[in-house]
């Protein structure tokens, strides 16, 4: 779900073909964003699990895997190890 | 090195107001005196019943490509009334250096919608108790005064000087009178010059309902409750919208065989350095002399007015008072009017608005009205075209005054380009 957030974000906004990220090796900065593109596909996270990701610039040099995996431990450290449906996070304290 | 003043002549016009989406709709509208004054949105009518506004229809938005969906409501404005402009210059086929095309914006608030989004989204996380630090990572590039220069010039691809002016009403009038200097002077063979504002959002909207100018509703038609220069005027309406003139060497523009709505050849610009808010004559007049000597033009020479007139109590007089000065015999058979009791006040678009419908007068021959004037004040004894346009007419050149909150007022001039 995470993942699909992100993904559809990317092809939407940045015009990048959906079947890159069949690429296991598909990296960040392969997609063709530049720093602010990189906090713009974030800030779609951010927006659902409200909180900010520091340091964006470092997912740069991570395969599209290895971020997800990255935001998702993040989202799980900040909920005792769960991975909250955005929706159910309406209106609750992050 | 010595230069040869280059003469400045306007060779598009863009135009989306209350009135229309378009530079045509929106003057013959204009000219037939159907208003654009309406009760304002439910979110600010909520506390202020009486609350007017004169907005952009909401199909504006169907012209904007997918990116330009999120930028500020005034960036989008000026982005559309930019592109009108260039298409009716025929720009396609300049034959000019980038590096010498430049973009001059006037706003008065800038970034106001996105301003206004940001603080609901921080108080509402703070009420309802989530983290209130996620904002969107564009939002200051929204907000920014100059984002409207900086999505023309990028769209665009031009890269000369991109300037943003914000004087509050005089801000576009100052912006097109600045980009006939630097154009005049040979700092550019042609400037985009656009007028943008759009802050008819609550706390804005509120916090302009506090100084006490805003016009009371009138009791059988709402459209016609802006009043300039009538007895029971009662102050002006929050309007919102863009203009935008392509300006550029004569030369140029008789290259492409453009057509050319007139040259801008008169700007003057002074200050009151008196009161915050209450207009001053002296300043006033040093203006409009000022764009007389500058265009080389007797007061005689001007054939029509566009004059600020807010319909507030104190602005609609001493204006009067200032144009009788200038135009002495001649304001008898002057005539003047207020087009903001049509599409409202749009602050810092006012100017490039007001100037781009003198200039369609210039062309056309038709004077558009001061609209719902029935009972003209006793103290405003100037022809003001009251309730109905005036065709047919012979205009050899016009004026469009703009004067500001903080004292900064601004006159420009335009005359048939021979």
């Amino acid at each position: 779900m995470l993942r699909q957030i992100i993904q559809d974000f990317v092809v939407q906004q940045f015009n990048v073909d959906p079947a890159e990220f069949d690429r296991a090796d598909l990296m960040v900065k392969d997609l063709g964003l530049d720093s602010l593109g990189v906090v713009e596909m974030l800030f779609e996270v951010e927006d659902l699990y409200g909180f900010q990701v520091h340091d964006p610039a470092r997912y740069s040099g991570m395969t599209f895997n290895d971020m997800v995996a990255d935001i998702e431990a993040t989202i799980r450290a900040a909920h005792n190890g769960q991975l909250p449906e955005p929706a159910s996070l309406q209106g609750k304290a992050a | 090195m010595t230069h040869t003043l280059q003469r400045v002549v306007v060779t598009g016009i863009g135009l989306l107001t209350p009135l229309g989406l378009t530079r045509q709709t929106s003057f013959e509208r204009l000219l037939r005196a159907d208003g654009a004054v309406r009760p304002a949105a439910p979110e600010i009518t909520q506390w202020l019943p009486n609350a007017l506004s004169a907005d952009v229809d909401p199909a504006f938005a169907q012209a904007l490509d997918r990116n330009e969906q999120g930028l500020d409501r005034a960036t989008q404005f000026a982005l559309l009334a930019s592109r009108e402009a260039l298409a009716d210059a025929k720009a396609e086929r300049w034959d000019l250096d980038p590096d010498r095309v430049g973009v001059y914006a006037g706003i008065g608030l800038g970034g106001a919608t996105t301003g206004e989004a940001l603080y609901k989204r921080l108080h509402e996380s703070r009420q309802a108790g989530r983290n209130p630090t996620v904002m969107h990572p564009l939002s200051v590039p929204r907000l920014m005064p100059n984002a409207a220069t900086a999505a023309i010039s990028m769209a665009q691809g031009f890269r000369g000087p991109t300037h943003t002016y914000s004087v509050a009403c005089s801000s576009s009038a100052m912006a097109l009178g600045e980009a006939c200097r630097s154009i005049r002077h040979g700092y550019a063979d042609a400037i985009v010059v656009v007028g943008a504002e759009a802050m008819n959002v609550p706390g804005v909207f509120m916090a302009w309902n506090a100084l006490r100018v805003m016009a009371k509703p009138h009791p059988d038609h709402s459209a016609a409750s802006c009043r300039p220069f009538d007895k029971d005027r009662s102050g002006f309406v929050l309007a919102e919208g863009a203009a935008a003139l392509v300006l550029e060497t004569a030369e140029s523009a008789l290259r492409r065989g453009a057509t050319i709505y007139g040259e801008l050849c008169g700007y003057g610009s002074s200050s009151d350095a008196e009161h915050l808010t209450l207009p001053s004559s002296a300043g006033q007049y040093r203006a409009i002399r000022m764009a007389l000597d500058d265009a080389g033009m007797a007061p005689e020479a001007i054939d029509y007015v566009n004059a600020h007139g807010t319909a507030t109590e104190a602005g609609d007089v001493i204006e009067s008072e200032t144009l009788a000065q200038v135009f002495g015999d001649h304001a008898r058979r002057l005539p003047v009017s207020s087009t903001k009791a049509l599409h409202g006040h749009l602050i810092g678009a006012a100017g490039a608005t007001e100037f781009a419908f003198s200039l369609l007068a210039l062309r056309s021959g038709s004077i558009p009205p001061t609209a719902y004037l029935d009972q003209p004040d006793p103290r405003c004894t100037l022809d003001y075209v009251p309730r109905e346009a005036r065709h047919g007419q012979t205009l050899r050149a016009v004026m469009s005054n703009s004067f500001a909150f903080g004292g900064s007022n601004v006159s420009l001039i335009a005359r048939r380009y021979v």
